[in-house]
């Protein structure tokens, strides 16, 4: 029978980010992936921070096959039949080293399993494991196909349903409060065409959120990255809030409404979609993580709940690199001692305490319950837009002035339940 | 006595998407055809009851080494291949000079099979252009190998008839699709096939440089589809229009 | 207004390997189940539809695998498992 140091269930981010940071210091590590290659069955929106996991991966950034870097944020706030646009430029964004990149898994993932693997990790894809062999309490290896394999360790790094962290015990039961679903569409569009569009020189890009009515008035957002030839567009919605919405959209309605909005409509036009993909997110926080840890193994990635939607922006790929590497380092350390216990891996959870991991997630963690309040996805965005209306509208008559014109879409009831979302927000 | 499998490395097909009428090429994941995996699993079974080792023998682009590790998972011994970049894109001629030379490696070689055509273009030729350099006899059609001695019994699924021949070993054998259904090799298989021996070489150590190409290829688009777009709302409907467009009926 | 393509179109364009056996199945015997008129609403892919005697259904052809309904239903009506390896949607893009 194999026996091997590690055994990585899962090779994404952070099952490969793990593989490769075992393998250069030499442990016996195999990944199972259940995709035909990595980044098969891996879905994002599609821009990863490299600023907080650069130090991590010394030498990985250089060759990345990512898209463009992100030299332009613009978020737009959008009502029912208007919307309001912010842009932002700014010069740090636009040199080197550069914050954040687009990306497409499809691309990414396969290459960093090539990398792994020239790390002398082991990789094997189109295998799904089945369960976890458990010895006395103990993880000591996975099932797969029939085939029995073992390991000191077991990383489950199998993305947000992880049933491996579930059948080893440490995943909670998956309530729908806590997770998104995101439904995304790859737009082809000629190079020349997608840079003159989007004001685009060389390898720039830009990154777009919506916010408001982009998800029917509910918890959500929508977003548009330029890759180099193409468009990820995608909305993200609670799956609470898609099944408690009065007009009951449908998942897949929601996007095609999205994609017919004019403001979307134009950016879009000329493009040929390329593909559908959909995805479920964790975003249920610190409240809805499981164990992190137990005898014989790890959960990292999305698997521990490690994905982060703070209104309009998800996070995610930069928590599941992290969560690898450091995952990886607590193997190595257990390793050292020769332990594997719980009591000895829980040197993981340490070392992510101390890292922008649970700092994020610890500083973030009202952020759901805040945010889940319509207010901030129906009334905020049509006080926006109203107010730009008027601002903008130049009547027949006279044009009101300025001040009246704001008084007038805020009564003092509206004034003081402002003050109190402002309340709420400072927890974010 | 060995078993020789000739396979070719061929872009998978259902990764494959048309763009502008044109296919796709890049980032397609390369694989083996699949009567080529009938052909490895008819091998493989026949090792089994008989013993002896299955070479599979191969030539394509570089990545071939990778490519070649399925074949070894799904029970291939050891490999023998030509990969070289300058050999992604081999016509049949080209491929039979390479494949023959390659095959005259493997010293006790009974019987060498190979897929009716490639999953890529298809051209069938490859296998009797073999058996033709290496002076060997050939059976094509072939849905059942059965070894007897030193003899082969061979089983041909013609049009409306089915035949079965028998030939002195060695010889060549040409499968069809139908003739088993390929194993899917397991994890600890997967693992070991990177461990089994392997010979590479490349196109300039051939002992006789490969034919030149014979064949160019011109265009390779899509074909423009062209639907009728009717709209039925009944059975009786449906097999009228079938009728008059022909597809049915008829007499 | 850009015309809107279709979601069985849309599902085209992906990669789909066939599997030998359905991944995800309504428990027997739970057709009826309020839960599972959610997943009606949350599947990204339209896959399930209730029929006239108010029995939901599934057609389990253009599954992303993205867990939404097995998230939204539960596991007490549906019965969900990944495809075998190798089969199943596989994104180029992703
Ligand atoms: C629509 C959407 C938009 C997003 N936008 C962003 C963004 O812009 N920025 C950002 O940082 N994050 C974003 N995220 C989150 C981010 O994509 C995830 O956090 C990240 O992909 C998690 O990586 P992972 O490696 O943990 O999991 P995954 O990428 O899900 O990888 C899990 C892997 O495990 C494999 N697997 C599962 N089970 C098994 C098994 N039993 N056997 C073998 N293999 C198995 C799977 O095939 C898969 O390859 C977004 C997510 C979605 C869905
Ligand atoms: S996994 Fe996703 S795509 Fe598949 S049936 Fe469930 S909701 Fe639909």
């Amino acid at each position: 029978m194999e026996k091997f140091d590690v055994i990585i269930v899962g090779g994404g981010l952070a099952g490969l980010s793990a593989a490769y940071t075992l393998a250069q210091e030499g442990l016996e590590t195999l990944v199972l992936e259940r995709g035909d290659y990595s980044g098969a069955k891996n879905v994002t929106g599609g821009r990863m921070y490299v600023n907080p996991i650069r130090d991590l991966f010394p030498d990985l950034w250089k060759k990345a096959p990512f898209e463009r870097f992100i030299a332009r944020e613009e978020v737009s706030i959008m009502a029912e039949e208007r919307s309001v646009t912010m842009q932002y430029d700014g010069n740090e964004l636009a040199q080197e080293p550069y914050q954040s990149f687009s990306l497409l898994r499809g691309k990414f993932d396969k290459w960093f399993a090539r990398e792994a693997e020239r790390k002398g990790a082991m990789l094997v894809s189109k295998a799904r494991v089945d369960d976890v062999i458990m010895e006395d309490g103990k993880v000591v290896g996975v099932r797969a196909d029939g085939d029995e394999l073992r390991a000191d360790v077991v990383i489950a790094c199998d993305g947000v349903l992880s049933f491996i962290a579930e059948k080893a015990g440490l995943r909670k039961p998956l309530a729908s409060k806590n997770y998104a679903v995101g439904c995304k569409e790859i737009i082809e569009m000629d190079r020349q065409l997608l840079e003159d569009r989007f004001n685009l020189q060389g390898d720039e890009g830009m990154a777009r959120l919506y916010m408001g009515d982009v998800t029917g008035g509910s918890f959500g957002g929508g977003f548009l990255y330029t890759n180099k030839e193409s468009l990820s567009l995608g909305i993200v919605v609670g799956i609470d809030a898609l099944l408690e919405n009065e007009e009951a959209f449908k998942a897949p309605e929601l996007l095609d409404r999205f994609k017919q909005r004019p403001e979307i409509a134009s950016l879009i036009k000329g493009g040929q979609t390329a593909e559908y993909s959909a995805h479920v997110i964790p975003e249920g926080g610190v409240k809805a993580m499981g164990s992190l840890y137990g005898s014989g193994i790890l959960v990292a990635g999305d698997a521990a709940g490690f994905s982060m939607n703070i209104g309009v922006t998800v996070r995610g790929m930069e928590y599941a690199m992290a969560s690898g590497y450091y995952a990886a380092q607590a193997v190595m350390a257990a390793k050292a001692r020769n332990d594997f216990s719980g009591a000895s891996l829980a040197e993981y959870k340490k070392l992510l305490d101390k890292s922008f991991v649970m700092e994020d997630f610890n500083n973030f963690k009202e952020s759901l319950d805040v945010l889940d309040h319509s207010r901030f996805f129906t009334f905020y965005p049509e006080l926006a837009g109203s107010i730009m209306r008027d601002l903008y509208a130049v009547p027949a008559g006279a044009k009101d002035r300025i001040f009246p014109t704001i008084k007038k879409h805020m009564t003092v009831g509206e004034i003081f339940g402002i003050a109190r979302d402002m309340w709420r927000l400072r927890k974010i | 006595m060995d078993i020789v499998v000739a396979m070719k490395q061929v872009p998978d097909l259902q990764q494959l998407r048309i763009r502008n009428r044109e296919p796709v090429m890049a980032d397609v994941p390369l694989t083996f055809g699949k009567i080529d995996k009938n052909a490895l699993e008819a091998a493989v079974l026949l090792k089994e009851e008989h013993g002896g080792e299955v070479v599979v023998v191969a030539a394509g682009s570089e990545e071939l080494e990778d490519t070649i590790k399925e074949a070894m998972a799904a029970g291939g011994d050891r490999s023998i291949m030509l990969a070289d970049d300058k050999a992604g894109d081999l016509d049949s001629a080209e491929s039979a000079e390479i494949l023959a030379q390659l095959i005259k490696q493997v010293d006790d070689c009974g019987l060498i099979i190979f897929g009716e055509g490639s999953g890529d273009n298809y051209s069938g030729q490859v296998g009797s252009r073999v058996a033709e350099k290496l002076d060997l006899p050939q059976v094509g059609s072939v849905t059942q190998i059965i070894i007897d001695g030193e003899k082969l019994r061979l089983t041909r699924s013609l049009e409306d008839s089915v035949e079965i021949v028998e030939v002195m070993m060695p010889a060549v054998v040409i499968v069809t699709a139908d003739l088993n259904e390929p194993r899917i090799p397991s994890v600890s298989q997967v693992l070991k096939a990177g461990r089994k021996p392997k010979e590479i070489i490349s196109l300039d150590e051939l002992e006789q440089p490969a034919a030149e190409k014979t064949l160019t290829t011109l265009s390779n688009l899509a074909p423009e589809v062209n639907r009728k777009r009717i709209t039925i709302k009944s059975v009786e409907e449906l097999v009228e229009i079938l009728k008059t467009e022909g597809f049915v009926g008829g007499n | 207004m850009s015309e809107v393509m279709g979601l069985k179109a849309k599902l085209g364009l992906n990669v789909f390997k066939e599997d030998k056996e359905f991944h995800i199945r309504i428990k027997p015997g739970r057709e009826k189940d309020e839960r599972l008129k959610k997943a009606v609403i949350v599947c990204p892919s339209g896959l399930y539809s209730a029929n006239d005697a108010g029995d939901v259904e599934i057609s389990v052809d253009g599954c992303l695998e993205c867990g939404t309904c097995l998230i939204a239903c539960g596991e007490e009506v549906l019965e969900w498992h990944y495809p075998s390896g190798g089969a199943g949607v596989q994104f180029r893009f992703g």
